[in-house]
């Protein structure tokens, strides 16, 4: 396999990466979703970056790649935190409930409403307890914001 | 030398360096004792004038053709080369360069201004601090009044026309303040504002006199100067002997500055004639008209009766309107070279003094009647400088000077009533205060007495002087104008140049006056001079009518005297007294002509003194000072008959002259004229009777159509009655004959509408253009808004959108 067809089917590989990703990240409306979606569309990127890279027999595209790696824990980092933080205010995952920053006076976009969730359909995260159980504050139970 | 110096800088420096104490000290220190540093000053002044009047009298006496002397204090400007003349008098042609010194001028006629001012307001000023005790803005006043009386030293002791024109803007300013002192009431900011207004119009014309004399005699300086600004008149006598050296004519710089009323242009009487001498003087008299209340810019000085009473004092007698008859007095060679101009002064004069005179008979505001009375005074003024004699200038400056005595004493007498009254001076609201006010009213008499001209107080030799010199005019054109026609080969048709200079020398100062001129000037002066006697007859009726009023008939006080109804303090009555000796004895002791034919006119030989009327064209129209003894009898008759009228009719019961005031005001007239009372005929017995008489024979259509036309005949005669009604004598004296009215008509409303309308156009076409270019990116980014719609996909999609489109536009370019 010369190396021209090696890249070409690189090439493929990345740019269906990034195109499911981008497809993703458009149509989905849920944050996780959409955050493994532009993950995804980075590593499109960073395969043709790899692949050009060794096409050209040069350290170039593995650099970039490097950088983009890094970028993208950082990226990941942050975005999960403030998505956390944002399901905590809104016991919500979807993306289109918040609109607030758009002009005044416009109104909120409302493409297919999802359906309201029940209370009792609500699966939280069962661990097994570990160490000390810490003091239950009422106080604190009782005025948490939300959830 | 040294010591008018001194004297010419300390007179108008004392009075401002105890402005600017109290101005700066008044509020926090002094206070209630703001007034000891302007009297003082003042005072100061006034013993300063004093000398320096000794000092020029001394020095005049030693000289034929005037004494004047000029101190240089500083050089305000300098333009070098400011103006090149070409078509003017010889000696005058050449570049110009433009000084401005800061000159004073020590002459008589100053002498005796800056004696008059600073007597006046001193005595004002002690008035005024009984006056104007306990008022909120005490130290604000004597700073004002101290200020005033600064300008107006410097006023009439500067000796450059700039210089005037500043000290001219300066009274005009303090007139201002002090006239809308109590600037809290509306009425008193209008009037201020309308002083300051009107004063403009004056000034107006004031700046435009001073334009034309610059370009036409190419320096502002009333006295010669050398080019390096040097004032020694042995220096510029020396040099304007010596012939122009080949340097200075190549240079084109004249030797000597020729000032406008310098000793060497008035010696050789080196003025301009014709239209343009017309016009200086003319605006020369319309900046004078402003300042000194004399139609058509009288209106601002009834109005300045807002300010308290001791600013009227002073406005009226002192410090304001005698700067315009003083101007024109300065400015005589400049008169001398127009008669037309003359004759306009003294048409404006006794126009206005008639006019004046005729709105103070119905006044029933004391301070308006004194107003409209100094109007009127001041148009006797000017009357006698319009006509252009030495004694008529002598008798108008002498009027000035005798005036200010006794105007100062009606006014702070005015003062005193008001002060008693509670600050009511409408004359209906009290009455019958002789009693009450005992100096007051002795005093407010003798001012009456010498302002009606009641035989030897001042009034009276000041008035009579005027009217003789008119009168003396008359006569003088008159009987030129038969010697003409006695002789018409001599007349002015003379055209070569030895008959001419022959003329000239036969004809004196009518030598270039058409046998036409001569006759029109001397028919409009007789006029003048019957104008001029009616009006004294006016002067004492409404002289006397205000003081019985005042003082006269029952005992009517005004609630709002409240416990002030008593004579006032010590501090007013004394300036009363004082002035009250002047204005009875100045007038006889300065004019000594009455007692016999060895005596002199005192004040008029000092007068003399000055340059401008010693040498020149003034001084060759000058006869001697003579008493005339058939003008004092008519016009003593005439003030005795107007005192004993107004006695009649207003001592008493004063029922003749209510009679009097209706029939003026056309009240029996259009009540026989009334259509209700003509259409109440019918009821009317013996009208009904003929009636019905005439409807039993079958010709009541025909009473009835009688009775109709004579109700249509009384409609249409009505209404002329009415309308007459409206502008009776009577009405017209009492709203003024209407001329507020229609200089608000005229030229207040159309200046309203047009800054009205200017201020719509700027509100909505200058400002709506300036709003609409700040609005279009409002508009724009509006277009732009609904794009941001706050989802992430939609932003998403965008971005995608945006790279295809970079894409596909590489693709094509690339293609």
């Amino acid at each position: 396999m010369n190396e021209a067809s090696l890249l070409h089917n690189y090439l493929v590989v990345g740019s269906l990466l990034f195109g499911i990703g981008l497809i993703g990240f458009l149509v989905r409306r849920n944050m996780i979703v959409m955050f493994l979606c532009a993950e995804m569309m980075l590593q499109g990127i960073s395969l043709s970056a790899i692949a050009f890279g060794r096409y050209h027999n040069d350290w170039g595209g593995q650099m970039l790649v490097i950088f983009i790696i890094a970028v993208a824990a950082a990226e990941a980092g942050i975005a999960l935190a403030l998505i956390l933080m944002v399901f905590h205010k809104s016991g919500t995952l979807d993306m289109a409930f918040w609109q607030d920053l758009r002009e005044g006076g416009h109104p909120a976009f409302i493409d297919h409403r999802v359906p309201e969730e029940q209370a009792e359909d609500r699966v939280w995260p069962t661990l097994t307890p570990a160490g000390i159980e810490p003091e239950v504050n009422e106080d604190e139970q009782l005025h948490r914001s939300k959830v | 030398m040294d010591s008018i110096d001194t004297l010419l800088v300390l007179i108008p420096g004392l009075p401002l360096a105890a402005a600017i104490t109290v101005g700066l000290l008044g509020a926090r220190v002094l206070k209630e004792r703001s007034h000891y540093p302007v009297i003082i000053a003042l005072f100061g002044s006034f013993i300063c004038s004093l000398l320096l009047l000794g000092e020029v009298r001394k020095e005049g006496e030693s000289v034929d053709d005037g004494f004047e002397h000029v101190v240089t204090l500083w050089n305000w400007a300098d333009v070098s080369n400011a103006y090149e003349l070409t078509d003017t008098a010889a000696a005058d042609v050449g570049s110009h360069d433009f000084h401005i010194d800061v000159t004073l001028r020590a002459d008589a006629l100053t002498a005796i201004m800056l004696s008059m001012v600073t007597f006046i307001s001193s005595l004002v000023a002690i008035f005024a601090a009984g006056y104007m005790h306990g008022d909120r803005g005490y130290w604000r006043f004597f700073a004002y009044i101290g200020l005033f009386v600064f300008s107006m030293t410097m006023l009439v002791s500067v000796s450059n026309f700039i210089l005037l024109f500043v000290f001219w803007e300066a009274v005009g300013v303090c007139s201002y303040l002090l006239i809308g002192f109590w600037y809290e009431k509306p009425e008193a900011a209008a009037a201020g504002k309308k002083a300051f207004l009107v004063n403009r119009v004056g000034d107006f014309g004031f700046a435009l006199a001073l334009f034309l004399i610059w370009t036409n005699y190419g320096t502002l300086n009333f006295h010669d100067t050398l080019p390096n600004g040097s004032t020694d008149p042995n220096l510029i006598a020396q040099v304007a002997a010596t012939p122009p050296s080949e340097e200075a004519a190549e240079h084109a710089k004249p030797a000597v500055i020729r000032g406008v009323l310098g000793r060497l242009r008035i010696a050789t009487n080196d003025y301009k004639h014709g239209n343009i001498a017309l016009a200086i003087c003319l605006l020369l008299l319309l900046g004078a008209c402003g300042k000194s209340a004399q139609f058509p810019l009288h209106v601002w000085l009834p109005d300045a009766m807002e300010g308290p009473t001791p600013v009227s004092a002073l406005i009226h007698a002192a410090t304001m309107v005698t700067a315009g008859v003083y101007m024109v007095t300065r400015c005589t060679p400049l008169f001398m070279a127009s008669p037309e101009a003359q004759l306009t002064v003294a048409c404006v004069g006794g126009f206005t003094a008639l006019l004046a005179g005729l709105i103070a008979l119905t006044q029933y505001d004391l301070k308006r009647v004194l107003a409209y009375s100094t109007v009127s005074q001041l148009g006797y003024m000017f009357l006698a400088l319009g006509t252009g004699t030495v004694v008529g200038i002598t008798a108008g400056m002498f009027h000035l000077f005798t005036h200010a005595f006794f105007k100062a004493l009606l006014f702070l007498g005015a003062g005193s009533v008001m002060h008693a009254m509670g600050d009511v001076i409408d004359m209906r609201r009290f009455g019958g205060l002789r009693k009450l006010m005992p100096t007051t009213h002795a005093t407010f008499m003798i001012g009456c007495l010498a302002l009606a001209g009641f035989p030897l107080l001042s009034g009276f030799f000041s008035k009579d002087s005027i009217v003789a010199a008119v009168e003396e005019r008359v006569h003088a054109l008159e009987h030129e104008h038969e010697r003409r026609a006695a002789h018409p080969v001599n007349g002015a048709v003379a055209n070569d140049a030895q008959d001419r200079s022959a003329e000239v020398e036969h004809a004196g100062v009518f030598a270039l006056w058409t046998p036409d001129q001569l006759d029109t000037f001397a028919r409009v002066y007789k006029w003048l001079f019957y104008s001029a006697m009616f009006t004294a007859l006016l002067t004492t009726f409404y002289t006397f009518r205000a003081f019985y009023l005042t003082f006269y008939g029952e005992e009517v006080i005004p609630h709002e005297a409240g416990h002030h109804a008593h004579e006032s303090p010590r501090m007013m009555t004394v300036p009363l007294v004082v002035l009250a000796v002047c204005a009875a004895v100045v007038g006889g002791a300065l004019d000594q002509t009455w007692i016999g034919p060895a005596r002199t006119h005192q004040f008029g030989e000092l007068l003399l003194q000055t340059p401008s009327l010693a040498n020149g064209p003034a001084a060759a129209a000058h006869d001697a000072f003579k008493f005339h003894g058939k003008i004092a009898g008519i016009s003593g008759a005439i003030a005795l008959g107007a005192i004993l009228l107004a006695t009649y009719l207003y001592l008493g019961h004063r029922r003749e002259i209510e009679l009097i005031r209706s029939l003026m005001d056309f009240e029996g007239f259009s009540r026989w004229l009334d259509v209700d009372s003509v259409s109440r005929w019918q009821k009317a017995r013996w009208i009904a009777a003929i009636h019905r008489g005439a409807t039993a024979i079958g010709l009541g259509w025909l009473t009835a159509l009688l009775g109709n036309i004579v109700l249509m005949i009384a409609i249409v005669l009505s209404t002329p009655f009415l309308l007459g009604h409206f502008v009776s004598p009577y009405k017209l004296s009492l709203r003024k004959f209407f001329i507020d009215e229609l200089y608000n008509f005229v030229i207040v409303l159309p200046l309203r509408v047009f800054a009205a309308t200017c201020y719509l156009v700027d509100r909505w076409i200058v400002d709506g253009l300036v709003n609409l270019l700040g609005k279009l990116p409002l508009l724009f980014g509006n277009l732009m808004r609904s794009l941001q719609m706050g989802l992430v996909q939609f932003y998403a999609l965008a971005m995608v959108l945006g790279v295809v489109v970079l894409l596909v536009a590489k693709a094509v370019l690339a293609g």
